[in-house]
């Protein structure tokens, strides 16, 4: 029940995106279709807000597949882990790896090879939490897309800080320090002038190449 | 109740998620990364972030900006759902309170 204050703690941004995808023409089917086959929050709220109809497909593709680049990080430092696990049990441990997830089943690991156990991660415990979050994710953004038209104007309330709330609170949980932080801030001046001169959702894959431009500048002094 | 764009699209935002999920313990699970490529997996993930939310920091409202810097401020100290609820509530007050 490690997994319970995580779970929590994305209900009202579920509530959210399961409101903005119904305001943005997605029906109470496709709803649970998108965040129970992609599973990978931040990329849904990208995909919403990058939303038009007819949909821009390869733009929404690109950007999802980068913001969740950081799973390609996440499930390399998983890989020794998994290596006893049953092998028909890897496809579903790898599409459960939500970053909450991920956390849950490393920490475990981490402690169970500390107590001598061998680097192994515990399939019940990991699973048990995994499905429960999803399952949370799932209902509670199908919930948001039936109750949203309820809720009312989401900006008179103050709800839609709630999405870059969010983002800023996944970001701290990045924070390395200033010096690791710099490239942000390319991406961030980088996107906001890109978001003001072109329209479209242009602005991030341009803010998040200048951003990665700086890394590689950076890490070539280092 | 579906739209083919939409189910298509869904479907293609699955590949890449799960490819994202996959690779990372397929390609680099016997291999050593050289510094710049850590360096930059490392750097990706924050720069796509505060990419997807800079719409929010060159608006022109006063309010928006406030409530957004409360957000920040709340989100050194505190963890996830008191941070979203400080960012909602201080949206909500500064836009009734500012012009």
């Amino acid at each position: 029940m490690a997994a319970l204050p995580f779970a929590l703690s994305f209900v009202p941004a579920a509530l959210v995106l399961g409101d903005e995808a119904a305001r943005k023409g997605f029906s109470p089917v496709e709803v649970p279709l998108l965040t129970g086959l992609n599973f990978a929050g931040g990329s849904e709220f990208a995909a919403i807000g990058l939303w038009t109809s007819p949909p821009h497909i390869l733009l929404i593709v690109a950007v999802t597949f980068l913001v969740n680049s950081r799973h390609i990080l996440m499930g390399a430092t998983f890989a020794r882990y998994l290596g006893r696990l049953p092998r028909r049990a890897v496809p579903l441990v790898l599409f459960l790896m939500c970053d909450e997830a991920w956390a849950l089943g490393l920490t475990d690991a981490e402690r169970r090879a500390e107590a001598g156990r061998g680097p192994l991660l515990s399939l019940p415990y990991y699973l048990g939490g995994a499905l429960f979050l999803y399952v949370s994710w799932v209902v509670s953004t199908t919930a948001g897309a039936l109750v949203g038209p309820v809720l009312g104007d989401v900006r008179a309330v103050g709800l839609d800080m709630a999405f870059p709330a969010l983002f800023i609170v996944l970001l701290r949980g990045l924070w390395r320090g200033p010096r690791a932080a710099a490239p942000w801030v390319a991406s961030l001046i980088a996107a906001g002038t890109t978001y003001l001169l072109v329209p479209g959702g242009w602005y991030v894959p341009v803010g998040a190449a200048c951003g990665l431009l700086a890394a590689g500048v950076t890490a070539e002094r280092a | 109740m579906l739209h083919a764009q939409t189910l298509l699209t869904i479907v293609l935002m699955l590949a890449a998620t799960y490819s994202t999920r996959g690779l990372g313990y397929v390609a680099l699970r016997n291999r050593r990364l050289s510094p710049r490529a850590r360096a930059l997996l490392h750097a990706a993930p924050g720069c796509v972030l505060i990419s997807v939310i800079a719409p929010f920091f060159v608006t022109s409202s006063p309010a928006g900006l406030l409530a957004l810097g409360a957000t920040v401020a709340a989100s050194i100290r505190l963890p996830m759902l008191p941070t979203v609820l400080i960012g909602v509530a201080a949206a909500a007050v500064l836009r009734a309170v500012l012009p």
